[in-house]
């Protein structure tokens, strides 16, 4: 554990660079997405942003950079892959509704320009296995996975139920990685990001009102919560969620939504306050000198002020309401 | 047999200077490695970490310091040769190099992982730099502590 000693305090100068919500709250007071493009002038996102339009890769770059640089010091890399993961999977879902598409006759349905870098697959390498059918390198059981989602495409033609298949290994493949890891902080992260996820799956299944058996498929194993308990959710009213999840911390979330008189509040009120719960989860590492659970609080405090970066630039490019915008803003750091 | 007071003193001297020197030199290595991470981020800090990362160093300056004492103590150091010490002699001053060895090595381990933690302390807050050095100074209070006992116990062991 000593060998997170250089790291950790490495982190911890790191730190001092992150931009606060103060920053962002006043990037937003720009006129104009070029004033705001010079406020950045100072910060480490200048050098990739090329002009107003390229905010979007540059913030993509940094987080790039920021992981590049991390996986020189960090003793772990399975930390940072924990991390990438989820970019992986998204780059999947990416191409393979694009071929979907394509199947369907529309030869312009591939997105690659959504296709995302941050994964630990190189984009080109994914692109070519998925499009020549031989994933046989492929890592997390994507092996397994993709012929399994063209099976269910085949038979279903039902995008979102593939998405949802390919979340459910996700977040099995990210609790393998932190299994293996064995640094219970970060196994518990998981476990809870899993909850957080499946919580706000519930959310928005009450609003569609859906029952609990339907529900039950849409949810993923290795929660804190089981998937069975967070489908009977369903069955009882929004009001008394924190009341029958009092048993877990994500309770926690719930409560002060509820204390705001905000259960009804919109989706992304309730990503934010799941957000900085998941940052809390990783808090007490903050208190360790040699906690390697620092490493990914640090990247997803980077996350969130990436995050921020981009409501801030979105807000002041589409000129929206700035009071809408400072509410989306997460408490990164 | 007539050796092994000489052997036992000599023991204890050789573990007064050892285990203190080797718990300093984790010491010096943990608060190292913050040092040097911090400073990778900002070279400025190269001031505050040194004085930070030299704390846990006292620990085996005080176990030399006991070395050296049990070495005068048994004629060693004076050119004259060594005094004839009978075995009980020689476990009486093995036996009061000890707590240096022990404390020694145990604490200056902990007291580099404080001033690993206090490394950190100023990178995020440069002006507690005071609170920074009080912090791992707390842990020296008990190196201090035995040397104290390892001198006190020495200066009752009675040779020549």
């Amino acid at each position: 554990m000593s060998s997170y000693v250089y790291t950790v305090a490495r982190l911890r100068g790191m730190e001092n660079h992150l931009l606060d919500t103060a920053f962002f709250s006043r990037l937003m007071d720009s006129a104009s997405i070029d004033d705001a493009v010079k406020a950045l002038g100072e910060t480490s996102y200048s050098q990739w942003i090329t002009g107003a339009g390229s905010f979007d890769k540059a913030i993509d770059s940094e987080i790039l950079a920021t992981c590049e640089e991390l996986a020189s010091f960090v003793p772990d890399k399975e930390l940072l892959d924990i991390f990438r993961l989820p970019y992986d999977f998204h780059n999947v879902k990416v191409l393979l509704k694009g071929l979907f598409k394509v199947r369907g006759g529309d030869t312009e349905g591939r997105r690659y320009d959504l296709i995302s870098k941050l994964g630990t697959i190189d984009t080109e390498e994914l692109t070519n296995a998925i499009e020549t059918e031989e994933y046989g390198f492929l890592p997390y059981g994507l092996t397994d996975l993709i012929p399994a989602c063209w099976q269910l495409w085949d038979a279903t033609k039902n995008a979102q139920a593939v998405e949802l298949l390919i979340d459910h290994q996700m977040f099995k493949a990210m609790l393998g990685v932190a299994e293996k890891l064995n640094i219970p902080d970060v196994t518990n992260w998981v476990r809870n990001k899993i909850d957080a996820e499946n919580l706000r799956g519930a959310i928005r299944l009450a609003r569609m009102k859906y029952d609990s058996a339907k529900a039950l498929p849409f949810f993923h194993e290795g929660g804190t919560i089981r998937p069975d308990d967070m489908a009977k959710l369903l069955n009882e009213p929004q009001e008394t969620w924190s009341r029958i999840l009092s048993y877990t911390d994500i309770s926690s979330v719930l409560g002060a939504l509820q204390e705001q008189g905000d259960m009804k509040a919109a989706l992304s009120d309730v990503s934010k306050a799941l957000d900085e719960y998941l940052l809390k989860v990783l808090e007490k590492a903050k208190y360790s000198m040699d906690a390697p659970a620092n490493v990914l609080l640090y990247l997803l405090s980077k996350e969130a002020e990436a995050r921020n970066m981009r409501v801030a630039l979105v807000c002041v490019a589409g000129g929206l309401d700035r009071e809408f915008g400072r509410r989306l803003l997460s408490n990164g750091r | 047999m007539e050796m092994l007071g000489l052997s036992l003193a000599l023991f204890g001297a050789a573990l007064a200077a050892a285990l203190a020197g080797i718990g300093s030199a984790i010491g010096i290595g943990v608060a190292g490695g913050a040092a040097a991470g911090v400073m990778t981020e900002d070279p400025n800090k190269f001031g505050s970490c040194l004085i930070l990362q030299a704390l846990p160093g006292t620990q085996g300056i005080y176990g030399l310091l006991i070395a050296f004492f049990v070495l005068n103590k048994i004629g060693l150091l004076g050119g004259a040769g060594a005094y004839a010490l009978t075995w009980n002699q020689g476990l009486q001053i093995f036996a009061s190099c000890l707590p240096i060895g022990l404390v020694g090595w145990y604490s200056a381990i902990w007291q580099g992982r404080t001033s690993a933690a206090s490394i950190q302390m100023i990178s995020k807050k440069p002006e507690a730099m005071g609170k920074a050095i009080i912090l791992p100074a707390m842990v020296e209070t008990y190196a201090v502590l035995a040397l104290l006992t390892s001198i006190l116990m020495l200066m009752g062991v009675q040779v020549g």
